[in-house]
């Protein structure tokens, strides 16, 4: 009870923020109704998605300060347990979803326990040669389809138990209510003790190990907890009704999942939104826009490089800690 | 049995030997400094107490517990709590934030880690700052918030390295003050490693010089200064002159 | 193929990974930075190969020196115009940074050449082989093989044989001694950065001429010089030598035992598994590598 309570509890944040997210979830609640079109829903859809890879990511990555380049696994997980067990067995949705989280988070804990031995840099790597590692795995092996990925049966009519809708309302408010679990969770695990231990590892190791944490133990439940965007895995396999390694496994993936909370601002609850809310558009305008006209591809993923560049190298705390700054010069 | 025991500790880095064979005992609420010039293997000796290393030869009994070769938070659990010779300087987390991680050593629930974090930093008067970060701070601020983390782990032995240097006259005093408090209100047992001589000779109940890795003396601090090798070893000519 | 084909073919490879790995190794023996955009820099010296050869109509191999020139360019310009400022920040910024970087120089070149796989089709080695008894070589990777092998050793003399370089090797064992000793480590950034790009861009130029280039080849390579760093030991340039002889032959001879078996995981679609796998391992069970000394 105590948890839940703390989950709804937004009163340490500013009036500002408190009316900021007011407004924003009236918005997100009539966005269908506003009569935006078919490509805008769906620009929505992949924000409400991408702000949910981004918040798992930042358990790890952002509180635990863990960079962590392989979360399309979970995703790849995720997918791979709703399309495999309905082709195969026709398991409902709301069987496979809970699997699916389940296999990632089992899977997280198993690679977790080896990655875990490793710091910085030679842990961002080895999580990327994990995430190659079972992409190729996927990509060759003929039962779930290799690289030509598997199909999802279409039915004739809505299907609420296998989440097969004709309109993008429904998919909207689906992923929406998973956005706000994910934004409730995260907002009781960022006061939680394990929150906070996190945020200790990631400032200063050697403080947090005289202070009774065990740092291996601690951030190993984080990267298993992060496992939940296999959820969004799982969304995308009903969604799209066509998966393949590339589309949820692949490195590009990862590495935006990471780039979005980064930018946004690693650690802090609104982040990965914020770096959602920016670059899911731009990357869907500019691909939509540049990607179609012939000799300009890439374009898009180049101003991407150089605003990751940008942060980098002069705020890496991320557009959120940019205002958070002046916020603290101000008062 | 005594409450801290340490027997024949050696710890060696590649043919440089940092403790040889050091033993003492401690007594429970007794405030004992840790004395010797540069390179005497104090600091080496604190870690292989705390678990940051693992002794080659040698035991650690805590509380008629074997803890030898423990982790660091492993014996953190156990009752040893420790502050760092220099702060790592953070941005992360505000005061109170800090402090609080070490009270979750304790309990699950964040509501009573917040208030027993309050208390730590009423008892060392710190309150003031509490929402301030740490890059914020002097440094003798700084290290008191390191001394309250390690203090919120509730520790019943704690273990504090070079936590006065750089303080000025006053802060000194302060400072000396607090941990005598501490002491009979708190009944912790105190280890201090110092270079700052006045002070560990004003507070401590007994002193223990290493030098080279080896334990030279172990004695009271009135005892110490007018010892003969303790003079030529560590304090030089100039102290003992002046005293 | 044979095991002993395998075997061979695998030191030629090997030798050409060691020389990808040596810039890497020596950035990140000097400023303990990890370059992502390694195979980046990789892919850019086949690219100038590539064209270099092509628009001048001359033989690939005489185009080395430009790829050379080209990727001493490239790492120096990273140097100053990004890693400088990234050496401020957090390790995560660095991280980031060089992964900035890496996603800039790829989509650039499928920006400016786009997503074709292209090959060189005319030089003096291409397509030519040489037999040895029952073995034959592929002139083009002989040649990549052996010129790796005089690269990497000119640049081993260089390191322990100049004033220069005995100062690039003070400064990634300490830093700070280095610094008392009146050794400016800026300096000593910007000629790691100059090797590390130089070397590799030689590799890019050997590489070219036998094997496609595109613009996302960057990562295979870049993994494949993570594992002989690690394999090797961060920071270690003699490890990084045999490591890279060891990721060669492995790759190649791996294929050949798979071959053996029938079975979806055992064929050549896993040569690079089998390399990501060896990082993963090596990492965690021996993270200071065979001859490392950093950790």
């Amino acid at each position: 009870m105590e948890k839940l309570k703390d989950a709804f509890d937004f009163r340490d944040f500013s009036r500002a923020e408190q009316v900021g997210f007011t407004i924003f979830s009236i918005f997100l609640l009539l966005f269908p109704w506003l009569g935006a079109g078919s490509f805008v829903k769906v620009v929505m859809i992949q924000f409400l998605l991408f702000s949910l890879f981004g918040m798992g990511w930042n358990t790890i990555g952002g509180y635990g300060g863990q960079v962590d380049l392989g979360k399309a696994q979970c995703v790849g997980i995720g997918a791979y347990t709703v399309a495999l067990t309905m082709v195969w067995w026709k398991i409902p949705f709301w069987v496979s979803m809970p699997m699916g989280i389940l296999l990632a988070v089992g899977y997280s804990f198993m690679i977790g326990y080896p990655l875990f031995r490793l710091k910085g840099h030679y842990f961002a790597i080895a999580t990327i040669a994990t995430s190659l590692v079972l992409q190729d795995i996927f990509a060759n092996w003929k039962l779930v389809g290799a690289a030509k990925g598997i199909e999802l049966p279409i039915h004739d009519h809505p299907d609420f138990l296998y989440m097969q809708f004709k309109s993008d309302t429904y998919y909207y408010y689906f992923i929406m209510v998973l956005f706000y679990v994910a934004i409730f969770y995260m907002n009781w695990f960022r006061r939680s003790k394990l929150g906070y231990q996190l945020r200790m590892i990631k400032d200063d190791e050697d403080a947090a190990e005289s202070l009774g944490i065990d740092i291996r133990w601690c951030k190993i439940k984080a990267y298993s907890i992060s496992a939940f965007v296999a959820v969004g895995g799982g969304f995308m396999a009903v969604y799209n009704l066509y998966i393949d390694p590339v589309s949820v496994m692949d490195l590009d993936l990862s590495i935006k999942i990471a780039l979005m909370a980064m930018l946004g601002g690693a650690g802090s609850l609104w982040g990965p939104i914020i770096g959602a809310a920016f670059l899911v558009p731009l990357d869907r305008f500019l691909g939509s826009w540049l990607g179609g006209q012939k000799g300009l591809i890439g374009l898009d993923f180049m101003i991407y490089a150089m605003l990751i560049m940008v942060v980098s190298a002069y705020q890496p705390r991320g557009i959120w800690g940019i205002i958070e700054q002046f916020r603290r010069k101000g008062s | 049995m005594a409450f801290l025991e340490i027997s024949n500790i050696v710890k060696d880095f590649g043919g440089l030997v940092a403790n040889n064979n050091v033993s003492f005992q401690i007594e429970q609420g007794e405030i004992i400094g840790l004395i010797g010039p540069n390179g005497a293997g104090k600091t080496t000796l604190f870690n292989c107490i705390v678990g940051y290393y693992k002794p080659d030869s040698g035991k650690v009994i805590f509380k008629e517990k074997d803890i030898t070769g423990l982790r660091p938070f492993d014996t953190n659990r156990a009752g040893i709590g420790r502050t760092f010779q220099v702060m790592k300087v953070t941005t992360g987390m505000s005061v109170i934030e800090n402090v609080m991680v070490g009270a979750f050593c304790r309990t699950d629930d964040r509501h009573t880690a917040q208030s027993e974090a309050s208390e730590v930093l009423n008892f060392l008067g710190l309150e003031s700052v509490k929402e301030y970060h740490l890059n914020e701070l002097p440094i003798a601020m700084q290290r008191k918030v390191g001394l309250a983390r390690a203090l919120a782990t509730k520790p019943e032995l704690l273990m504090l390295d070079e936590v006065a240097s750089g303080l000025n006259r006053t802060e000194t005093d302060e400072l000396v003050l607090l941990l005598r408090r501490l002491n009979a209100e708190k009944g912790v047992t105190l280890i201090l490693i110092e270079h700052i001589m006045e002070m560990v000779m004003s507070v401590s109940h007994r002193v223990i010089v290493l030098d080279y890795g080896e334990k030279i003396e172990e004695g009271l601090p009135g005892e110490i200064v007018k010892n003969e090798d303790v003079i030529k070893a560590y304090l030089g000519e100039k102290y003992a002159k002046s005293h | 193929m044979t095991l002993i084909d395998a075997l061979l073919q695998g030191i030629l490879m090997g030798l050409l990974f060691a020389l990808v790995a040596l810039g890497l190794n020596i950035i990140f023996g000097v400023m303990n930075i990890v370059n992502f955009a390694h195979g980046e820099f990789l892919m850019i010296g086949m690219y100038t190969t590539y064209w270099t050869s092509l628009l001048l109509d001359i033989d690939p191999l005489l185009t080395l020196p430009v790829a050379a020139l080209v990727g001493v360019l490239l790492g120096i310009a990273s140097y100053y115009s990004l890693i400088r400022y990234l050496l401020r920040g957090p390790a995560i910024a660095q991280l980031f940074g060089t992964f900035g970087l890496m996603l800039f120089l790829r989509y650039l070149a499928q920006f400016l050449f786009g997503i074709d796989y292209r090959i060189i089709q005319k030089g003096l080695l291409i397509g030519k082989s040489l037999s040895i008894g029952p073995f034959i070589f592929d002139w083009t990777k002989l040649a990549a093989g052996i010129l790796s092998l005089f690269a990497f050793a000119f640049v081993y003399y260089f390191l322990n044989k100049t004033k220069t370089g005995k100062a690039l090797q003070a400064t990634s064992i300490n830093k700070e001694a280095a610094s008392y000793m009146g050794i400016k480590t800026d300096k000593m950034n910007a000629i790691a950065w100059a090797i590390g790009g130089g070397t590799v861009g030689i590799a890019g130029g050997l590489l070219a001429n036998f094997y496609y280039v595109y613009p996302t080849i960057g990562i295979l390579f870049v993994m494949i010089a993570f594992a002989c760093v690690a394999l090797g030991g961060f920071g270690s340039i003699k490890g990084v030598f045999f490591a890279g002889l060891l990721v060669g032959i492995l790759e190649m001879v791996f294929p050949v035992f798979g071959s053996l078996v029938n079975s979806d995981f055992l064929g050549p679609h896993f040569k690079f598994t089998i390399v990501y796998l060896t990082y993963f391992i090596i990492v965690v069970f021996r993270p200071q590598g065979l001859f490392g000394w950093k950790n």
